[in-house]
């Protein structure tokens, strides 16, 4: 933990107090790569495989059944065939057999049993893809199926959450719930004997696919020395090195996980590639040829993880006045067969799980539960966005008791500077909830549209819907949050940037560069990004979490501050000024207060060379002590916070029931906006992710585990003709001390309002609230069916 | 069951970029495969070879295909146009620029195949509508969300290209 002497800390707090005239952070700026990108020339994964002579091709064997007792795996056959070099099982993995991330749950390759129809039984390797699809076909597994559950409801029930009889997916553990976790604060029971009204509802939420456009892909390259280079799309190199390490039985520095640009990652490439990396890794040390793994699109979305569903039942107690008195909730997320990340999702749904808001009396209480659905882990918002499609709803019916506008409600409740969060965490600076609010409410026009919106009549249907987030930054509790890079800056004068953090399109690199370029003062141009690459890029932890600026922009910050000192130093003596008095505008260093007094970056830098100051440097930092006591959820959760409000306008068709988002507002305050361009995209990207998952997405199992929509055609994302008419961004720098310039994270909070405010405003357009996602056109029509508002 | 390796390979030649290229193919081979991995073209990008996402749009014969949904026999002596050929060397074409001038960057796998559309429309209408763009552009799915962007950045290519200005020097 970051012991308030840390030098690092000390370095980030100075920064934030005396910084306050910037140059280049919030600027509009062209990212690094683009220009590689658009010209088609950035290399993804899959396109090493030109590079390589000799490939061959892994191809997964998956499972028939989504629970079943292996009797009998046979491969002679598919042996036999011609190009077909080895089939793999799990007899022939030569370390631990298991990629599971979180719990050691997941093997590579299924023995005694596979739990979920995506489990893969065999590997087969072949000299072409085709020969390994169709060898494929000729191994023979022979199942004792077993009772395929699917709903987790069968699992536990309402009311206590307790596990029911029913026959065990994960056996070895003995149990299928795989985590609880809880905020019992106050006395709820006090809470709502002082409460004037209580609202109740149920909200359903679905499994949602990542989709990014690039499927899972690794290549494998066997090195002389016994080990393997594994070129892979994953968020996370060394969280990779650790797996396929494990799999393979090697130490990690025979390992070596190369990370190229990456397609889309939205927190799915957080853990697949422990697995596709130990697929490749194995089909290339087996073989000793270089070894290609790519999912097709229908293996990607039964093969990797998703976001969980939630079913919740909430309470919600006020009075007269508005003021919250108590809250009380049970959550179950359905983490499918594997654990993923999901007790670290349930976590965060947990400690979200109140809202923004203060509220004496808490207790809401959340499992995560096996089912034999594709599993579910990391997906941005990371279980937000689900608590948040149900808080943010509930407070809306609350609204509408208490006959109340829903902003008033809401700014009766949140919290401010001073005010404490439900599990007692002091926030004494940096939120920015209200100005958020008050912000996008004046950019949406709320107050005459609403009422403009009370008195509709006709087909076309018009509605707006507030909801309101939060989002702890980094792991929090989680685990061990730390982050890296090193800068060098090169004798020429450029500057080489490496750092575990991988973009999958973010951006995050970008703000990196700018946070390091605004303290050294020289141009983006100087600098050169190195690819992710566990053999020279320092472990900075996983890139998830909204951590990128907040934590690796820190140990960029403490990086670039130290050799801007040395640099000060050197030139200093050089002009005869003070080190305070050092300006570098590069190519040009000079004192500020003579600046005939001058010499050339390049100069400079020559100079250290020559005088032995090293121009390298590792930037750590660690994030502040976060505290959890499991059985109250009291403490420390997270070491801050990202606000939003988002106001979302629809318009519905009351005879089909489809709903057309026209606008989005949506107000986040990240402390500090440091990469404005990457910022925007985010509140853009979210936006229409979270459109999606509000109105088209669901990855639908029939009951006997099968998914009945494995491709784009039938599972649907949205579409450029999706894409709101208008998506307004407005911004919040609350400042968060130990942020770097006060920056805060906004990588996945940008999804977690966008569900709720689409309800609420579909629940304003048409008088009636559907609690369940996607809000397909279906549901609206039978919706306003069944409550006689259509005739048709 | 068929025996894939039985089929003999074929010699065809395709015409991509301008240029002639003799290769063996299999007749089951798909023409994204034998662009990307024997021609090495590999701007063109497959994100679910089914025709669905778009990322692998060219340009065959004057018609904007995916593809991953022709066989590579199929394209025997056509003409192709893909990412790598739309600019002379060191230049930009104006979807390009204007994709950069726009902000519109994020992952960058959906973008060899929202340029080839875009391209593809502004080849046939020098003004589109915003209605004209989207339905354009509807074959392209960007799970980053840069849609609003590609709507502003062909506007604005339409305007450079109307200006007489197509190609852009790379270096600026």
């Amino acid at each position: 933990m970051a012991s308030p002497q840390a030098e690092y800390v000390k370095i980030v707090e100075e920064m934030f107090e005396k910084k306050k005239e910037f140059w280049l952070i919030g600027q509009y700026v062209q990212r690094w790569d683009a220009l590689s990108k658009i010209l088609g020339k950035a290399k993804f994964t899959a396109d090493y495989a030109y590079l390589f002579k000799n490939l061959v091709y892994v191809y997964s064997v998956r499972a028939k059944y989504a629970h079943a007792r292996i009797k009998k795996i046979d491969v002679s056959e598919a042996e036999k065939v011609p190009g077909v070099l080895k089939v793999v099982t799990y007899k022939d993995i030569p370390g631990v057999n298991d990629v599971g991330y979180v719990l050691p749950d997941q093997p590579l390759l299924a023995y005694e049993k596979v739990r979920y129809i995506g489990d893969i039984v065999a590997l087969v390797i072949a000299e072409n893809p085709y020969i390994a699809e169709e060898a494929a076909e000729k191994i023979h597994v022979d199942y004792e199926p077993l009772p395929v559950i699917t709903n987790p409801l069968d699992i536990v029930s309402f009311g206590g959450l307790k596990e029911k009889e029913h026959t065990l997916i994960h056996d070895e553990r003995g149990s299928d719930v795989i985590a609880r976790f809880r905020i019992l604060k106050g006395d709820v029971k006090k809470g709502f004997e002082e409460a004037s009204v209580i609202v109740e509802g149920e909200y359903r939420t679905q499994f949602q696919e990542h989709a990014y456009l690039e499927p899972e892909v690794a290549l494998a390259i066997p090195e002389p020395d016994g080990g393997v280079t594994v070129i892979t799309s994953t968020q996370c190199p060394h969280e990779a090195r650790r797996a396929i390490s494990r799999v393979l039985g090697l130490p990690y520095t025979k390992v070596r996980v190369v990370v190229p640009p990456l397609g889309g990652g939205f927190g799915g490439k957080e853990d697949v590639a422990n697995e596709i990396g130990a697929k490749a890794a194995l089909a290339a040390l087996i073989t000793e040829r270089p070894a290609l793994v790519v999912h097709k699109r229908e293996e990607s979305i039964i093969g990797h993880s998703k976001r969980h569903p939630m079913i919740a039942r909430y309470k919600h107690g006020a009075k007269r006045d508005g003021t919250l008195t108590a809250v009380e909730a049970e959550i179950i997320l359905d983490t499918g067969a594997y654990a993923s990340l999901g007790p670290f999702v349930l976590w965060r749904a947990i400690v979200h799980s109140a809202g923004p808001y203060k509220i004496p009396h808490v207790h809401t209480e959340g499992v995560a539960v096996y089912t034999n659905n594709v599993y579910a882990g990391a997906f941005r918002g990371f279980g937000n966005p689900q608590i948040t499609f149900a808080v943010e709803q509930q407070m809306d019916k609350l609204a509408e008791e208490l006959g109340m506008d829903p902003v008033e409600l809401r700014l009766k409740n949140i919290i401010r500077n001073g005010d404490r969060t439900v599990h007692g965490q002091l926030l004494d600076h940096g939120v920015g909830l209200e100005e958020a609010i008050k912000k996008a409410v004046e950019a949406a026009d709320w107050f005459s549209k609403r009422k403009r919106y009370a008195s509709q009549t006709g087909t076309l249907r018009k509605g707006i819907g507030i909801a309101l987030l939060w989002h702890g930054n980094s792991i929090g509790a989680e685990g061990a949050d730390y982050s890296s890079v090193t800068l060098i800056i090169n004798r020429d004068g450029s500057i080489t940037f490496r750092t575990g953090l991988t973009d999958f399109g973010q951006g995050s690199t970008q703000g990196l560069l700018m946070i390091a370029a605004e303290i050294l003062g020289v141009p983006l141009s100087y600098f050169r990004v190195e690819q992710p690459d566990t053999s020279t890029t320092p472990d900075a932890g996983p890139t998830v979490a909204s951590r990128s600026t907040a934590m690796g922009g820190n140990a960029t910050l403490v990086a670039a501050y130290k050799l801007r000192q040395r640099l000060n130093q050197v030139a200093a003596d050089i002009l005869k000024c003070s080190p305070d008095d050092i300006e570098i505008h590069a190519p040009e260093v000079y004192c500020r207060s003579d600046p005939s007094r001058k010499i050339r970056w390049i100069d400079l830098v020559e100079e250290c060379f020559w005088r032995g100051v090293p121009l390298q440097e590792f930037g750590y930092y660690r994030a502040p002590k976060a505290v959890w006591e499991d059985e109250t959820g009291q403490g420390e959760p997270y070491f801050t916070y990202t606000f939003g409000a988002i106001v979302a306008e629809v318009t519905v068709d009351m005879e089909t029931g489809k709903v057309k988002v026209d606008r989005v507002v949506t107000a986040y305050d990240i402390g500090k906006v440091i990469n404005r361009v990457g910022a925007e995209l985010h509140a853009e990207g979210g936006t229409i992710q979270g459109i999606g998952y509000a109105l088209m997405e669901e990855l639908v199992h029939d009951q006997n585990g099968r998914v009945l929509n494995p491709n784009l055609y039938a599972y649907y994302i949205p579409t450029i003709m999706d894409a709101p008419g208008e998506i307004i961004p407005v911004w919040v720098e609350a400042g968060y001390r130990r942020g770097p310039f006060g920056a805060k994270g906004l990588g996945e909070p940008s999804i977690n309002g966008i569900a709720p405010a689409i309800a609420n405003a579909i629940a304003n357009a048409i008088g009636a609230r559907i609690t369940s996602l996607p809000i397909t056109p279906e549901k609206v029509y039978l919706t306003l069916k069944r409550l006689g508002k259509i005739s048709l | 069951m068929v025996q894939v390796e039985e089929y003999p390979e074929i010699t065809i030649t395709l015409n991509v970029n301008g240029k002639d290229y003799t290769v063996n193919v299999k007749p089951y081979e798909r023409l994204i495969d034998v662009l990307r991995y024997k021609l090495g073209f590999l701007s063109i990008k497959e994100g679910c070879g089914r025709g669905e996402c778009g990322s692998c749009a060219i340009i065959m014969d004057g018609k904007l295909v995916p593809s991953c949904l022709v066989l590579a026999i199929q394209a025997r002596g056509r003409k192709i146009l893909t990412l790598e050929g739309i600019a002379p060397p060191g230049k930009l074409h104006a979807i390009q620029k204007a994709l950069l001038d726009t902000y519109a960057m994020q992952c960058g796998f959906c973008f060899p195949g929202v340029i080839m559309a875009s391209y593809y429309l502004l080849s046939k209408n020098k003004n589109p509508t915003e209605d004209e763009i989207k339905y354009a552009l509807s074959g392209n799915l960007c799970r980053c969300g840069s849609y609003l962007r590609f709507v502003k950045a062909v506007k604005l290519a339409a305007e450079y290209i109307r200006k007489g200005q197509v190609y852009f020097d790379l270096k600026k």
